[in-house]
């Protein structure tokens, strides 16, 4: 009986000033994260215009938003596309990247520098940037250049099937940059050796890259590909500065609708914040399982 | 085990939900208590625009201090982008500015779920004589509350390049839509690319609005039925689909001074842009004017938009505040928010007809802008019509981008018009 009481406190005088350092954080987390995600949960099971108190009305929001809501469905199928197109595409070329600058030479660290500046630099100078280059008539970069070879102007942001590629553009080219510098920091932790032996084998370059590179390159795949799903759901700022018209937010005929630009716009232009919660919480879940998922499958690889 | 376990997390989860919801349910609604209406009032206004704009409104701020010393009011700017997060942020926690201003149906979306005070009770009426009419109809809710009055006007022009005008044997601009589409293919003979485009509503509704009206159409009855399902909204949205297809109106979006720097004969653009164009462009000097839209087959109707303004219901001095919005019709108030407007290069026009002609516009713009207004309708009043503009302006789009024929995208968005209505 001693012995248990000994213990907590035994603990608390090893462990106390750790927990106490850890209190102003934890504060911080719970007011700022915690609270804030557990009353999002609550507003997703009502009907809240942000004025009038919350009305609890169970799941109908998911029901509505699960089962009627074609607005939703159709931003649902513009971000997977944008998804796995971005990531996809923004994955290859990290590595593709960090293969081609991955030294120590002055060249290659400037083409790292070059290539990761985007990451470092404002997302919305970027956006306007894009705004500028994709600009209709012909101050455009885009068609400025069309020009030169005597083509004619595109209409880049009122044509509803060009509006998803150029999302996806504009990731890979503001992304690709910080996934090189996490392959070259995988790259540099393969032993010399496994390519000496690869070699002595008889392995060819592709063999070398196949064999060697890319499963002993997974972890840093893994990490890739999750975080960009996960910033790639939540894309925001792309579609809001670049496509956003006078009363819509997704662009003509809401080509580049996309998650997070619908809850924006149910709950802070048609005050459903409920809604709008229970489109958060249904990102989430599509996030979570797709992570999970991921992660499986990188397990799963390693243990073949 | 496992059932226990599940059983458990199901019971958390349902205690956290009650718990929170039992811990939101308090937050809502209520009363301010009022403050002493002969102790000292710092109001504070939440102004969409920009610095210059607010500064301007600071003027008849100051005015009214000087007459009221007990009432101080500090005008404070929100950007376009996020005001309306802001000021929904400011109802839900009901803590935030006395007045706002901002887009022309906010005042009533705020005041319809209990943001705004009804100016009725402070007799906001009596401004009515000196608004525009179809201007202050729109500012008031669909039950007749008034929640907001104009705090000022918007409106479309159209802009055009005198000189290409000139080249291609143009006299004076279009007056009817028949003129404008011969003088789009005149100018095109002459060697002008894109003779005409849209800045101002385009591939929007606010765009499709000034052929709707000009051809004697409405988006709704006056007992607030969708009518798209007419002759004239046929016409119109045809006439609009042509202007694009037929006539090379670019569907993107180029702003009204750089349309014109790049050699786009006319334009339809916001009152805003006729005092930017020789600032931003300064070699367009002498090379551009305004005209009136060129009238439809049954009239030149024009949108007019604008701002409007009101009062907060968690305001701790609505009478003060109220009384401030009234102050905001007076000839010095008007006068004073003119001339630092004339000194900040805003374009502001007052919301009232009469002091039109005074607003910082040169005085042929501001003769223009006055004609303009005279016959200027708002925008649509009624339930529902809020959640179903940008939904309504899809189908257009579809219509004009082919992906629509002219009679479907009507019936869908008076179908979406009818599901909002309630």
């Amino acid at each position: 009986m001693a012995t248990h009481a000994a213990a907590p406190r035994q603990r608390w005088r090893r462990y106390g000033t750790s927990y106490l350092m850890l209190l102003p954080f934890l504060g911080l987390f719970a007011g700022f994260l915690v609270w804030p995600l557990a009353n999002s949960l609550y507003l997703s099971f009502t009907k809240f215009d942000g004025v009038n108190a919350p009305r609890f009305e169970g799941l109908e929001n998911f029901r509505r938003l699960l089962f009627d809501d074609d607005r939703f469905r159709h931003a649902l199928g513009n971000t997977f596309i944008y998804v796995v197109a971005s990531v996809g595409i923004g994955t290859l070329l990290s590595l593709g990247l960090a293969l081609a600058f991955n030294g120590s030479s002055w060249p290659h660290r400037i083409m790292r520098t070059i290539f990761f500046l985007p990451s470092v630099t404002s997302s919305i100078a970027l956006m306007l940037l894009w705004k500028w280059i994709f600009n209709p008539g012909d101050f455009g970069l885009a068609n400025t250049v069309i020009a030169w070879f005597g083509g004619r102007a595109v209409e880049w942001l009122a044509t509803p099937g060009l509006t998803v590629p150029i999302l996806v553009l504009m990731s890979v080219w503001g992304g690709m940059g910080y996934g090189m510098v996490l392959y070259v920091a995988g790259l540099n932790t393969i032993p010399q050796e496994y390519y000496e032996a690869a070699r002595i084998d008889g392995a060819g370059t592709w063999q070398r890259f196949r064999r060697v590179t890319l499963p002993l390159l997974r972890p840093v795949t893994t990490y890739v590909v999750v975080t960009g799903l996960i910033g790639a759901f939540q894309v925001f700022e792309a579609v809001y500065i670049v496509f956003r018209g006078t009363n819509n937010i997704g662009g003509v005929l809401d080509s580049g609708l996309m998650i997070v630009p619908y809850l924006y716009d149910q709950g802070f232009t048609h005050f459903k914040l409920g809604y709008a919660s229970a489109v958060a919480w249904v990102l989430f879940l599509i996030i979570f399982a797709l992570s999970m998922v991921n992660l499986r499958i990188g397990r799963a690889l390693k243990e073949l | 085990m496992r059932r226990t376990t599940a059983a458990t997390c199901a019971a958390l989860i349902a205690a956290l939900i009650a718990a929170l919801g039992a811990g939101c349910a308090t937050s809502g609604t209520s009363e301010t208590e009022q403050a002493d209406a002969n102790a000292p009032a710092a109001i504070t206004w939440w102004s969409t625009g920009g610095d210059d704009e607010s500064a301007a409104f600071q003027k008849a701020a100051d005015l009214y201090t000087r007459s009221h010393p007990n009432v101080t009011i500090k005008v404070q700017t929100l950007a376009w982008d996020d005001a309306y997060a802001k000021l929904l942020a400011a109802s839900t926690s009901r803590s935030g500015p006395d007045l706002i201003s901002g887009g022309m149906t906010w005042t009533i979306q705020f005041g319809l779920r209990g943001g705004m005070v009804d100016l009725r009770a402070y007799g906001i009426e009596q401004l009515q004589a000196q608004a525009q009419p179809a201007q202050w109809k729109s500012a008031v809710s669909p039950d007749g509350t008034i929640y907001g009055i104009p705090l000022d006007m918007s409106t479309v022009a159209l802009y055009y390049r005198t000189d290409l005008f000139e080249k291609a044997g143009i006299k004076e601009p279009p007056k009817t839509w028949e003129e404008l589409t011969t003088d789009i293919g005149k100018l095109k003979k002459s060697g002008v690319k894109t003779p005409f485009s849209i800045d101002w509503g385009n591939l929007d509704w606010i765009g499709y609005f000034n052929f709707l009206y000009q051809a004697g159409g409405a988006f709704y009855t006056p007992d607030c039925k969708p009518s798209l399902d007419t002759p004239q909204a046929e016409q119109a949205l045809s006439y609009w689909i042509d202007l694009h297809r037929k006539y090379g109106a670019p569907t993107d979006t180029v702003t009204t001074s750089d349309a014109l720097d790049q050699g786009i004969a006319m334009v339809y653009g916001g009152n805003w842009n006729a005092l930017g164009i020789d600032t931003s462009k300064p070699e367009m000097k002498g090379k551009w004017a305004i005209a009136p839209l060129p009238a439809g087959p049954a009239a030149p109707t024009t949108f007019i938009g604008g701002r409007a303004v009101g009062v907060t219901s968690y305001s701790k001095h609505i009478q003060q505040a109220a009384d401030f919005v009234k102050f905001l019709y007076t000839d010095e108030a008007v006068d004073a928010v003119t001339a630092e407007s004339k000194a900040r290069n805003v374009s502001y026009i007052p919301p009232r007809p009469d002091k039109v002609a005074d607003s910082p516009f040169t005085p042929e713009h501001a003769a223009v802008f006055a004609e303009i207004i005279k016959t200027g309708a708002a925008a649509p009043g009624c339930p529902g019509w809020d959640e179903s503009a940008s939904d309504v302006a899809k189908q257009f789009q579809a219509a004009i981008l082919g992906k629509a024929d002219v009679k479907t995208a009507l019936a869908e968005a008076a179908k979406v018009m009818e599901r909002n209505a309630g």
